[in-house]
């Protein structure tokens, strides 16, 4: 179920607060947070957020794309390397016995 | 046979039924589209001229996108989510479902056809 429009977009007070602030000045400097929750509005274009995945902030340039989504769609928390192939394992494992 | 907006070519149904044929138009468009033109949902396809032919296609092609420029849009919205790294776009890279079912087991309409990985243990064997 989609949020009530009476409410509008939740943004997180705190990157909300920097957002402003990072405008006034007129810096680019990348924000870093841990609201993954937060909207992203179109006042955030062009900005540098470092997200919080759960264990590192992951770099997020925002894009007029962007508009609407949530920070957190931007800093996946979960790696999937591949499975491993028995066969190369079964070499390696060897290979560290020989040696 | 009657053509209704380039390649759709309805055959012996109810009109309601037959209008279903052409991408983007679904039983609710359908019945919606012969309320707005007032014409029977059950007569056949076949019994139609041309100038109700003619209304039926002005109205949907001035009411609903449909067919070609529908497949577009979908095909944009999806390449939009992949070009702006989010996570469904990220989803729809790999070839896995979007809106968070699971891919432990099913989720083969996604996925495509099973591949069997040899010496994995069945899905008997897990439980």
């Amino acid at each position: 179920m989609s949020r009530s429009i009476k409410k509008g977009p939740y943004v997180d007070a705190k990157v909300m607060k920097k957002v402003t602030a990072l405008k006034k000045s007129g810096k680019k400097d990348p924000i870093t947070t841990w609201a993954r929750a937060c909207t992203i509005l179109p006042d955030f274009v062009g900005l540098t957020f470092l997200v919080h995945n759960g264990k590192h902030h992951m770099k997020v340039l925002v894009t007029e794309d962007m508009v609407g989504h949530k920070l957190g769609e931007f800093a996946p928390t979960r790696r999937f390397g591949g499975h491993t192939n028995k066969k190369e394992e079964e070499k390696s494992s060897l290979h560290t016995e020989g040696g | 046979m009657p053509r209704v907006i380039g390649v759709d070519i309805p055959p012996n149904k109810r009109l309601e039924i037959a209008l279903t044929y052409i991408y983007g138009v679904g039983r609710t468009t359908s019945a919606q589209i012969c309320k707005d033109l007032n014409l029977d949902p059950g007569m056949r396809a076949r019994d139609l001229n041309e100038d109700q032919l003619t209304v039926i296609a002005n109205h949907i092609q001035k009411t609903y996108s449909v067919e070609g420029q529908l497949r577009r849009q979908v095909t944009a919205s999806i390449n939009r989510l992949r070009d702006i790294a989010c996570y469904r776009g990220l989803r729809h890279r790999r070839g896995l479902p979007t809106r968070g079912q699971r891919t432990r087991t099913n989720a083969r309409t996604r996925k495509g056809p099973r591949k069997t990985v040899a010496g994995k243990k069945s899905v008997k064997g897990m439980k």
